[in-house]
């Protein structure tokens, strides 16, 4: 099925995104971004002295996949720290593109809704395409757009937890208000049946690191998720039945005599 | 009698000379720095055995050579004590795998991923409870309700491995030419600042030395504190969950205790963030209050060679030969590795190494 999408004028036909970090070897990240598919792969500077090039070797190693490179601004606790990594992302990868992270608290490594538009607001100013990550609250989602990002990243849950989509509600009314925005679940999920979950709700992408990085075969995780987000797609676009409270035989009953029937 | 080159003194060049040097070859060593440089990834690590523990985040490779290397141990320490008089610290008393109740998760994937990996020899994997847990470090008695015993790891000193081996390896007659930088590698040949220098065949153990030749080699930064806590005693390794990473607590005589657990992809040789000191301090010291008047000795960083799958290499070819790529494996998988490379440098085919998979041709 040709189902391309478009984030900041770019088309895209695979709907995973998937982070760099946490894999056992470089070699297993390479081997398992390509059996996931996806065309776009975050990366982070924070720890690596981006100013000396020290990260040099791996960056070119991520750059080799020929992938669309999203840096994260992971590990920044202000707007001023992520504006200015951001800053040193650009220069060394060359793109306008940045997974916007400010968290609030670092044992949730929640996003802090205060730093995240002040900086998305700058960043957008300074030219960049802004990708922030942020919670499912619809008014902070608008609050992001209104400063002029187009894409938004909310979590299913906190970054590393697995716990999968732990507020649908709120998730669903950010899909039923926002319908024209490209929404991508970032962060939480744990197992391709989140992801599933995801698409069907409609969600435009999905992100993933530590689901497959830490699973016991990432390469084989990352082929569950190309297939989960395919199904959830699919699902999607076929259109899932409504639930309903009794049961409906899926063979119709009109010749069944009613005294066969239940009451 | 077969005259041999090895460039590089750090953990590889120095067994490597010694095990040569025993074998009745004679040995010229080069490295860039005097011989007791800490310059080194060998000096920054806190050497400690444990193939089970690194099979989780590994190859099961990792695990086969730890596991050879783990019966080597105590067989080159004999071999070096009888050369030195003097005995290397060496433990095998197993190590403990620990984790606080919001990080129980993680425990959970830990063994998870280690039995997938690996059929562990009975007893060898031993969930523990507190009683057992205390039983085995009394001191961690109250402080965690679950963990994991790993019962066949063990440590080694590698401060005192590393002055041993200096000493046997001059006691020997090793030709030791300090501070003296090989620049190129070629068939037979050491080439220096002075020329090249000629040998029947040349070894070359440069570690990230080699990263400016060869690009799929990378540094990946570890960073360790030296603490001295004389409230504190441990009698084994103890290994911490957290979220990022994995702490790890070897004790050394002393009441001396390494502490280290980064792991951050970067060619940088500076010393310890700010951060990463944040980082360990406070891990360590949720896992004994005794660590808060611990006086920190010393802090290191050092940056691992790795290769791009985290594996060591063996590349053998006319002359010359190349060992690499120990990553934070060095201790554990050495003498497993340099067994398969001595018997390439005596001529054994490489179709009859031990791990033939690391063993590659034309270095």
């Amino acid at each position: 099925m040709q189902d391309q999408w478009t984030v900041y004028g770019t088309a895209l036909s695979s709907r995973l995104f998937m982070g760099s970090a946490l894999f056992p070897s470089p070699q297993v990240m390479a081997d398992s971004v390509r059996a996931s598919g996806a065309e776009v792969v975050t990366l982070s500077l924070r720890r690596q002295s981006p100013e000396t090039g020290a990260g040099q070797a791996i960056w070119d190693y991520i750059r080799a996949l020929d992938c669309r490179l999203l840096p994260n601004t992971a590990g920044c606790h202000t707007a001023r720290e992520a504006v200015t990594l951001a800053r040193m992302s650009r220069e060394i990868f060359a793109t306008d593109w940045v997974k916007l992270e400010v968290i609030g608290d670092d044992y949730n490594l929640q996003p802090d809704p205060f730093g995240l538009v002040e900086a998305a607001d700058e960043l957008i100013r300074d030219g960049f395409k802004v990708f922030p990550y942020c919670t499912d609250d619809l008014v902070l989602c608008r609050r992001l757009l209104d400063v002029g990002c187009e894409v938004l990243m909310p979590w299913g849950a906190p970054i590393g937890t697995g716990k999968g989509l732990v507020n649908p509600h709120a998730l669903a009314t950010l899909r039923e208000r926002l319908p024209d925005v490209p929404l991508i679940i970032d962060a939480g999920i744990g197992k391709p049946s989140d992801a599933v979950q995801a698409l069907e709700m409609g969600f435009d992408g999905i992100l993933l690191n530590t689901a497959v990085a830490q699973s016991t075969d990432p390469v084989t995780m990352a082929r569950a998720f190309a297939g989960a987000v395919e199904s959830g797609r699919l699902a999607h676009h076929g259109g899932v039945m409504p639930e309903r409270q009794t049961a409906q035989p899926s063979t119709p009953t009109v010749g069944t005599p009613f005294w066969h029937e239940n009451p | 009698m077969e005259h041999v080159g090895i460039a590089g003194a750090g953990l590889v060049g120095r067994l490597m000379a010694w095990r040569l040097l025993r074998e009745g070859c004679r040995v010229t060593l080069f490295d860039k720095n005097d011989r007791h440089s800490r310059d080194n990834a060998g000096l920054t690590a806190a050497a400690m055995l444990a193939p089970y523990s690194e099979v989780v985040r590994g190859e099961r490779i990792v695990f086969d050579l730890g596991r050879a290397s783990l019966e080597t141990w105590p067989r080159w320490l004999a071999e070096l004590e009888a050369d030195t008089g003097e005995a290397v610290f060496y433990r095998r008393q197993g190590s403990l795998i620990v984790a606080h109740p919001r990080d129980e998760a993680d425990l959970e994937r830990f063994e998870r991923q280690l039995r997938h990996k690996v059929v562990p020899q009975p007893g060898a994997v031993e969930r523990v409870g507190p009683d057992r847990l205390a039983a085995l470090e009394p001191q961690l008695a109250g402080r965690f309700r679950h963990g994991l015993f790993l019962r066949d790891e063990g440590q080694l000193a590698n401060d005192q491995l590393f002055a041993a081996l200096e000493r046997a390896l001059l006691g020997k007659g090793c030709d030791w030419r300090e501070g003296v930088r090989v620049e190129r590698v070629e068939p037979g040949c050491l080439v220096t600042g002075r020329g090249p220098q000629r040998f029947d065949t040349v070894v070359d153990a440069r570690g990230l030395g080699l990263r400016a030749e060869d690009r799929r080699l990378r540094g990946v930064r570890g960073e360790v504190l030296w603490v001295e806590a004389p409230e504190v005693s441990l009698d084994r390794p103890v290994r911490l969950m957290h979220p990022r990473y994995q702490l790890y607590i070897a004790p050394r005589p002393g009441n001396l205790y390494i502490i280290g657990a980064t792991e951050i992809e970067s060619d940088d040789l500076g010393p310890l963030t700010v951060r990463s000191g944040l980082e360990l301090m406070s891990a360590l010291y949720s896992v004994h209050p005794g660590f808060g008047e611990a006086r920190v000795v010393h802090t290191r960083a050092h940056c691992r060679p790795a290769f791009m799958d985290n594996l060591p290499r063996i590349e053998s070819g006319e002359g010359r030969m190349r060992v690499n790529g120990l990553y934070r494996h060095g201790y554990l998988t050495a003498p497993a590795l340099l067994e398969d490379a001595l018997g390439l440098l005596a001529g054994k085919p490489a179709g009859e190494a031990a791990y033939p998979e690391l063993v590659h041709g034309g270095a």
